[in-house]
């Protein structure tokens, strides 16, 4: 019997407390939104009530938490994921702890990362997925981090963590990056040989390469979930095998977006307020027409440019993003934030399932400034309804799809 | 006019080329040959009619090939292996914005291969409370398709034929379009390291720029701030003077080709090439 799909719990952190006029009144809700907005006497409990929430999906038997790193914006309020994930270790027993990831170019050097998350897999007794993730748009701006030739640096970075944790230290490593005479981390992570790494990509397929290579998990970091994630998991799957390699559905994960009530008419009701607040301002920036996308495009030159032609090519700079959808039938179409009853969100879950064949859903429950009450509600409807037709269905599904491989040796990832 | 390719330790380089005489090196800009245009525009041919206009693109732009590392250090280097490759032990030379910094650090490292510098809106220096325009968040349409903040930057009316000629809004041109990425992908490279298109350095070494300098800004440009203009000037040893172009930006050099081709033109008029090889401050006391 194959595994079933795993689910895991996403909070990004978003500012709650925006002005009702933000999106008439400001251009964007990243790098230069104005921190002056910051309301120091309402936000007093918001880390509490968001680091609650992720210690709730653990005890309702997520299969993890997931958190990551953001910067100087209102869409995710975690600049060092590794001091929630610190929390989380004393909060929680049991889900794995994933920070998705770490953006090793703006470390001084990567030895940092690779302590720092062997002390989080030490304290959550072994519970720590590791991600890491070179930073993008946002960084070049926020941190000086340059987009053309971050790659090189990024992957140095991964390949030093992992070596940290593996090759018996004091070593010395001689990268043209991060030359290093000392390398000898203390602690050791306890998982052995090292916590599973995932990586977020999103349709490079020199990325994908990269991933292949190392044996690690891939994670499309994408908002939407129409035939392009089937794509991408076809993509992924034969680059696998030009690798030697096979692909299996713990292999990938992807990011989506829940809302659970007892009818689709009131969970549309419920979620409203909080996914249009997530929609017009957090996404404002980042996945919205109006104002300037700050996330993907010419001035953060990070993919070759034979790739960004392809981009040009097969793009429509006035296609509709995520954060334009108007209406719920509008968000249907992109598949990623699932907004209904349990009966709605399984079927058009496992609709993603069959045709995508990913094992690790990440989903976000708390969407902008949706209220802690209906947030926990909606959790605790999917964990008692969705989640265990959701294993039951996936299992099956993957034994049927993955039947040969079934008995394959676990990857080291 | 042709464009050509030439292997350089076995790494090409796209150089634009026109005209016969005294060699003209000519670095480009963003808004100029190889950042937008595939080849010389009315301002490199006007130079032409006076010297051999040499015009490499810089790597990783229209066709040159990209370096693995690309700070200043490396684009110089690749430089002076090209000028050796190509036999010029000593030439004028002329930069805009990126390669007016680039034309200034091989001045002020190698002030005997250059004859007669131009400086056209260059970047490169660090000025106090006058920082260079983000290119980067510029290049970033507003929703979607549009770039006027970007013409802005680069042009003194961004709502004028010529800015909307080479950054229009919308899907333009593809080769176009991969032309300026490329450029803006090579000012990331070396641009941001130190970040914002300068070398702090740069600036107490300009004295070593001792052969005749002429320094040419537009009035509005936005991007490189006249006060930049203003310090090469104070700065390099052989500067002969500030022209501020008015009612021009940062490609003043496109906006006005006539004039500032002339300007060109009557500078090197003035400092004949024969004084090549002495250093100028003597010259201009002799």
């Amino acid at each position: 019997m194959n595994n079933p799909v795993q689910l895991y719990c996403w909070h990004f952190m978003a500012y709650p407390l925006l002005p009702a006029d933000f999106d008439e009144t400001y251009d964007t809700g990243w790098v230069t939104v104005p921190n002056s907005l910051w309301d120091k006497d309402k936000s007093r409990g918001l880390y509490q009530q968001y680091i609650d929430q992720l210690a709730y999906s653990d005890e309702l038997g997520f299969d993890g938490m997931v958190l990551n790193e953001h910067h100087q914006n209102i869409y995710g309020l975690m600049p060092s994921p590794n001091l929630i994930a610190a929390a989380l270790t004393q909060r929680t027993k049991r889900g794995k702890i994933v920070i998705l990831g770490n953006l090793l170019p703006l470390h001084l050097n990567p030895l940092r990362v690779a302590e720092e998350y062997a002390m989080l897999d030490n304290m959550s007794d072994g519970r720590l997925i590791a991600g890491f993730a070179p930073g993008s748009g946002p960084e070049t701006f926020n941190y000086n981090v340059p987009s053309a030739g971050t790659r090189s640096q990024f992957w140095e970075a991964v390949d030093f963590i992992q070596r940290a944790w593996t090759d018996s230290g004091p070593f010395t490593h001689e990268g043209r990056h991060y030359p290093m005479r000392y390398v000898n981390p203390w602690p050791q992570p306890t998982q052995k040989p090292h916590p599973p790494i995932w990586i977020p990509g999103s349709r490079s397929r020199d990325t994908l390469v990269e991933i292949a290579k190392r044996g690690y998990c891939y994670f499309l970091s994408s908002r939407s979930h129409g035939n392009e994630t089937a794509r991408s998991q076809q993509m992924f799957s034969k680059i696998l095998e030009e690798h030697g390699d096979r692909y299996q559905p713990s292999r990938m994960g992807i990011l989506m977006s829940a809302y659970v009530a007892d009818t689709d008419a009131q969970a549309q009701a419920e979620a409203k307020e909080g996914v249009w607040y997530f929609l017009k301002n957090c996404l404002k920036g980042h996945l919205r027409r109006e104002g300037r996308q700050l996330t993907f495009g010419p001035g953060i030159p990070y993919i070759p440019p034979e790739e960004f032609r392809n981009f040009l090519k097969f793009s429509d700079p006035t296609t509709p993003l995520l954060g334009d959808a108007e209406s719920f039938d509008d968000l249907q179409q992109s598949a990623s934030i699932v907004v209904g009853s349990a009966e709605t969100v399984y079927r058009r879950i496992m609709d993603i399932l069959t045709r995508s064949k990913v094992g690790n859903l990440l989903i976000q429950f708390h969407l902008g400034n949706m209220q802690d009450a209906l947030t926990r509600k909606s959790m605790h409807l999917f964990a008692t309804e969705v989640a265990p037709r959701l294993r039951e269905d996936s299992a099956r599904l993957f034994a049927r799809e993955f039947s040969e491989s079934a008995h394959a040796p676990e990857m080291a990832t | 006019m042709s464009v050509r390719n030439v292997d350089v330790r076995g790494r090409k380089v796209t150089i634009a080329e026109a005209g016969d005489g005294a060699p003209l090196v000519y670095l480009h800009g963003f808004a100029d040959v190889h950042g937008v245009a595939g080849d010389l525009l009315p301002f490199h041919q006007r130079l032409a009619q006076h010297a051999r206009i040499i015009a490499p693109a810089h790597p990783g732009c229209n066709g040159s090939d990209e370096l693995e590392s690309s700070t200043i250090d490396d684009v110089i280097f690749r430089y002076l292996e090209l000028f050796d490759a190509e036999l010029l032990p000593r030439f004028d030379l002329i930069g805009h914005c990126a390669g007016g910094w680039i034309a200034a650090e091989l001045a002020v490292r190698h002030p005997e291969r250059v004859a007669r510098l131009t400086l056209i809106g260059a970047c490169g220096l660090f000025v106090p409370g006058e920082p260079i325009g983000d290119v980067f968040m510029h290049a970033q349409p507003e929703r979607g398709t549009d770039l006027r903040s970007l013409r802005a930057l680069l042009f003194a009316e961004p709502d004028g034929a010529l800015a909307k000629r080479w950054f229009p809004d919308g899907r333009g041109d593809l080769d176009e379009e991969v032309r300026r990425y490329q450029m803006l992908r090579f000012g990331s490279f070396m641009g941001f390291k130190p970040p914002y298109f300068y070398h702090r350095e740069l600036r107490e070494r300009l004295y070593r720029a001792s052969m005749p300098s002429l320094v040419i800004w537009g009035e509005h440009d936005r991007m490189v701030l006249p006060a930049h203009g203003a310090a090469y000037g104070d700065g390099m040893s052989g500067a002969t003077g500030l022209e501020v172009i008015g009612g021009a930006g940062h490609a003043v050099h496109l906006e006005q080709a006539d004039r500032v081709a002339d300007l060109i033109a009557e500078f090197h008029d003035q400092y004949p090439n024969e004084h090549a090889g002495t250093p100028f401050k003597e010259t201009a006391q002799a």
